[in-house]
């Protein structure tokens, strides 16, 4: 497995879509700092109220909708909580599985590899070393842009970083899984790409809590992928804040497994 | 080379490999077996488990029934597996990726810690100097040959191809033809499938033929030269008469009728002398000469009366 798993982060490195993908995350980060900077900042405001993006009724009428908000949950306002970074994340995932089923390429590592669990397992390690580089470098990136723009929002402290992170990275990780699966069952882009958006942007999951509901049922879906980092704690208060790894460690578990089976069971 | 006991091992063996597609056997109860040290040719129609079969042996797609070894070990050995140097239908490459890159790629995969040999694969295929061009905007035999360069990765004993010379031109086809021929100097053990059934004579030791799925002769290349044999053939206007004849005449002549109008006969010394004997009994004939069948020939026939069962 580790000689696939080599393999992978040579290709990773010389791949260009791991780079779009976190220019895309970049850039959606520097977009929503920008606004609120307009928004909120003294400077900014000056500089909306100039280009008439605000007019001065709004200026002293409006609340900050910072209030209470620090450079973590800012974060993860503009990555988790929408979906946008399992979006992002998993069109790359997808990227990445894809290719080597429309490229061919599969072929030479199967001939070799007859242990299908090597070419999972690989690929599982690979994803959650690409996240845990995007969450880290993402939540540098954000700093240095609260640091850019006035110094937005407070810092948060560096323990509620590790937590947050901590647990974030495992979530991501089994959605990275459960992509996996989904282009191993498939072996389609468009298939891949359509789960990407609908199951990270949390259609899938919204659609299926309005039926659940209807059972009374509904709060199960907070144990799902895209409600876990939606709403899964930003701070360690209680052990009952760890629920968070168990979501995570049992969809990665899962998915893995079922990804493995799945590609047991196919010829390539 | 490989020794004569060499040539007596198997490097591939099949025991009734089957493979079913829903309620449709692509390969049927195929007992193949390739000896160390040869060219095997794989002949077979379009869709009559060329492929299947050999993509099972390679471990792409599992059999449904059957076993498969190579060299005395089950298929699922790792360490026989490193024995097999693979190219099964379109060569496996990452297009945004250079030749060098797709093959250091498949050397990592192999976990070849030396990168010299994926400089000494590509420069016996030709392509150590394409440099920084990417794998799309390779021709299609320069893609062939760069699947010929990751097969060859690893030194393996056994190679499979699946139609390798597909989209090469006639200097790329002469090529690979040299590089399967020293390869097979080396002793290594080399599967061909292909099409052009000319270029596979001048290489193949032995060959074996697949219809519908199912193993229908496995022939060396010196039984096949025996079975290709020449024989005269002649077109005349009545060939019941004239059989009829050639059998009261030449009674150690072996006749086959082809067609409605042709005979073919074996064991003939002299054309001319059954030219003359069918002329003075006034039977017309319109053509006549001697004929070396080929492989091709041989093929289509086997396809013929196996087509006729």
């Amino acid at each position: 497995m580790f000689n696939l798993l080599s393999m992978d982060l040579y290709r990773v490195k010389r791949s260009k879509s791991v780079y779009v993908c976190f220019l895309l995350l970049a850039a959606a980060t520097v977009l929503v700092y920008g606004i609120m900077w307009l928004l909120e900042m003294p400077k900014g405001q000056e500089i909306a109220l100039r280009i008439g993006l605000l007019v001065p009724q709004e200026v002293t009428e409006a609340e900050s909708i910072l209030d209470g908000i620090d450079s973590l949950g800012f974060f993860r306002q503009i990555c988790l909580d929408g979906g946008m970074y399992n979006v992002v994340f998993g069109i790359w995932v997808m990227l990445f599985i894809c290719a080597d089923f429309q490229s061919g390429f599969i072929k030479n590592i199967m001939a070799l590899h007859q242990n299908r669990w090597n070419y999972i397992g690989s690929k599982i390690m690979t994803a959650w070393i690409v996240d845990g580089c995007y969450l880290v470098l993402h939540l540098l990136f954000a700093l240095l842009m609260n640091r850019l723009f006035d110094d937005l929002v407070p810092y948060a402290g560096w323990k509620d970083i590790l937590f947050y992170l901590s647990w974030v990275w495992f979530v991501t990780a089994a959605f990275a899984a459960l992509i996996i699966f989904i282009c191993v069952l498939t072996r389609s882009v468009a298939a891949g790409s359509l789960a990407a958006v609908l199951l990270g942007g949390g259609l899938v999951v919204t659609a299926l809590y309005g039926v659940l509901n209807m059972f009374n049922i509904g709060d199960w879906l907070k144990y799902s992928i895209y409600l876990t980092c939606a709403m899964g704690p930003q701070k360690y208060t209680s052990v009952k804040n760890l629920y968070v790894y168990v979501v995570g460690f049992g969809f990665l578990i899962l998915y893995t497994l079922i990804a493995g089976i799945v590609l047991k069971k196919k010829d390539i | 080379m490989v020794s004569t006991e060499g040539r007596d091992k198997l490097a591939i063996e099949t025991m009734a490999l089957t493979k079913m597609y829903r309620d449709k056997a692509a390969v049927k109860n195929v007992t193949l077996k390739v000896r160390e040290g040869e060219i095997y040719g794989f002949i077979g129609r379009n869709g009559a488990g060329k492929s299947t079969a050999l993509k099972m042996v390679s471990g792409l797609a599992s059999p449904t029934e059957g076993e498969i070894r190579l060299f005395g070990k089950p298929v699922s050995d790792p360490a026989v597996r490193r024995r097999l140097g693979v190219l099964i239908e379109a060569a496996g490459l990452y297009p945004n990726m250079t030749a060098r890159q797709n093959a250091v790629m498949k050397a990592k995969c192999m976990g070849l810690a030396d990168e010299r040999s994926v400089d000494t694969v590509l420069k016996v295929t030709g392509l150590a100097d394409t440099g920084r061009k990417k794998v799309k905007h390779f021709s299609m035999g320069m893609k062939q040959r760069l699947g010929v360069a990751l097969a060859l990765l690893g030194n393996p004993d056994l190679l499979l191809m699946d139609e390798p010379i597909n989209g090469l031109d006639p200097e790329g086809i002469r090529e690979l033809r040299q590089l399967i021929l020293e390869l097979h100097a080396e002793g290594k053990t080399i599967l061909i499938s292909s099409h052009i059934l000319g270029e596979l004579s001048k290489i193949a030791t032995s060959y074996g033929i697949i219809k519908d799925g199912e193993l229908i002769e496995q022939i060396s290349r010196e039984e096949l030269e025996e079975k290709c044999q020449d024989y005269f053939r002649i077109e005349v206007q009545d060939v019941q008469r004239a059989l009829v004849m050639i059998q009261e005449t030449f009674p150690d002549v072996q006749a086959e009728v082809s067609d409605a109008r042709s005979i073919r006969l074996y064991g003939v010394q002299d054309g001319a002398e059954v030219n003359q004997m069918l002329i003075e009994n006034r039977v017309s004939v319109y053509e006549s000469g001697f004929h070396h069948m080929d492989l091709e020939e041989y093929f289509l026939e086997r396809m013929g009366k196996e087509g006729g069962r």
